[in-house]
């Protein structure tokens, strides 16, 4: 009878998706929707080169309220719990803080928990080949820059849950640069007691909206003239960095997939070399503009990375 | 023949299995004491590394980690006692007590900034015609590395370079800790920005 209800249930949320077209869109908000609205407790890694950071992921729908916990297994930890749309981060060696999002910020990009019809401009979705992950029987999704100055994305979905198995950033060549991929994964009808128990507790207030965005005046400092297609500005500042308290010029991107954060400082003293630092799919370049540094940091290919840093000027 | 004696009597094999004196036998190894093995084999080492010039290996990780988890915490004496009774307050009140958040605090910080840590430009060509141009900062393994003994006849430059490339490491360190929090607020100010937009052309 559950099975009759559970294949019911998902013919039912097929016809509700299926207008588009498209069976890896569909694929994908199917996903979305499942990871929104199962109790399940999950496992899994996420590989960058040589190194691996080992995740828990927890998420139940306890009537209309969403709980949703994502943990950092190894090191000194990092914790990120989400109540509806508030998400509260804890981090080692500073306060506890909250913000009004309906996604948390981990690994996976947040888009994919939402409507991906918005990156349609500028990737393309296409269905791959089935295989088997974690398990069990897995359908490829990907999702493929219209342009090279971005990297692809691959989803691989159960085929019965459409929850999420594995992802991976993969450049032009094929080659995965960085994995994400569940060790385990179970589905309960139940919500589990220890994320219900997070009802109990008190979060800090989230930040007030107007404190986190604006462009201001320092924007106009600088002139960044090349960003690849579909970048916007969500935010740019002068701030001061948390670790090593330096000043610097902040400048923040998006198109809607990844985000790109261009950095522009005084310059170190001595001789200043440019050039690339990955780290699994993110790239860090430093670029020395003369009398400024200017560094990108985000998840996209090396030479997109410099293209940008090279296009900063001061603006007169 | 008295315990003493036994225990003696299995040491000395002991030691010519370690020496290659006897043929291996698990079941032999086996009846061993961990702690004795360790130690033959160090002494075994010693002796070898002074015959071959070749480095000991000597396993003080443990001991370290052991040594650190039984260190007192020290009072922070930047604040002032009325203060400090305040800020507990403060917390009591948040009732947010993750307290198994507090203890490693630095170690993720490290350890982020450590992935990225520069030991040099490499300019050698790349295998990937595209990547060539690019010149690759070499990075170092999250894993400690032994540094290799110095023959720079000029320490004090070689101090001072060193020191420069601390800091363009602890810059880089900052920026990509800035760049995954400013990433975490990208998705509300762009909904913001979304809504805003379809607002305006409503209008």
């Amino acid at each position: 009878m559950k099975v009759i209800t559970f294949v019911l249930s998902l013919v039912l949320s097929f016809t509700a998706v299926a207008n588009d077209t498209n069976p890896a869109k569909t694929l994908l908000l199917e996903m979305a929707n499942a990871v929104h609205n199962r109790n399940f407790d999950a496992s899994f890694v996420v590989v960058k080169g040589k190194s691996m950071e080992p995740y828990r992921w927890v998420h139940a729908k306890q009537g209309e309220t969403e709980l949703e916990h994502l943990s950092l297994l190894n090191g000194a930890g990092l914790e990120m719990i989400r109540v509806n749309d508030q998400v509260t981060y804890f981090e080692p060696q500073s306060e506890p803080y909250s913000l009004k999002t309906d996604s948390i910020a981990g690994p996976i990009p947040e888009v994919l928990f939402k409507d991906i019809q918005q990156l349609s401009e500028h990737y393309d979705f296409v269905l791959g080949g089935k295989g088997r992950i974690a398990g069990r029987a897995a359908q490829l999704v990907r999702i493929e820059s219209k342009d090279e100055h971005k990297y692809n994305y691959w989803i691989w979905l159960d085929m019965e849950s459409a929850l999420l198995l594995k992802a991976a950033y993969v450049n032009h060549q094929g080659e995965a640069l960085e994995q994400l991929q569940l060790t385990h994964i179970s589905v309960t009808e139940q919500p589990a007691p220890m994320l219900l128990e997070v009802l109990n507790r008190n979060f800090p207030t989230p930040l007030p909206e107007n404190e986190l965005e604006g462009v201001d005046s320092s924007s106009t400092n600088w002139e960044i003239s090349w960003l690849p297609a579909g970048f916007e500005l969500l935010k740019s500042d002068r701030h001061k960095l948390d670790l090593n308290n330096e000043l610097t010029d902040y400048y923040l991107y998006s198109d809607g997939f990844v985000e790109i954060s261009v950095f522009i400082q005084r310059p170190l003293p001595g001789k200043r070399l440019s050039g690339a630092l990955t780290s699994g799919a993110t790239t860090v370049y430093v670029h020395n503009g003369g009398n400024f540094d200017v560094s990108v940091v985000g998840n996209v290919p090396s030479l997109t990375a410099k293209a940008i840093a090279e296009s900063v000027t001061r603006a007169l | 023949m008295t315990k003493a004696h036994l225990n003696k009597l299995d040491n000395e094999s002991l030691s010519a299995l370690l020496d290659g004196e006897q043929h291996l036998a698990d079941a032999k190894i086996a009846e061993q004491d961990v702690s004795t093995f360790g130690r033959y084999a160090l002494i075994g080492d010693a002796m070898r590394a002074q015959k071959n010039n070749h480095d000991i290996h000597i396993d003080i990780s443990e001991r370290v980690a052991l040594a650190l988890e039984s260190e007192p915490v020290y009072a922070d004496f930047t604040q002032s006692k009325g203060q400090s009774q305040v800020a507990d307050k403060k917390e009591q009140n948040n009732v947010v007590s993750f307290n198994w958040r507090k203890p490693v605090a630095q170690l993720a910080i490290a350890a982020s900034v450590a992935m990225f840590a520069i030991v040099g430009v490499s300019t050698l060509p790349q295998s990937d015609p595209q990547q060539n141009e690019i010149p690759l900062l070499q990075t170092t393994p999250l894993t400690g590395m032994a540094s290799p003994v110095s023959y720079s006849s000029a320490p004090a430059l070689e101090n001072a370079e060193q020191g420069l490339r601390d800091l363009q490491q602890q810059r880089i360190g900052a920026l990509v800790l800035e760049h995954q929090r400013q990433a975490r607020v990208a998705n509300s100010l762009q909904t913001a920005q979304n809504e805003t937009k379809a607002q305006e052309e409503k209008n």
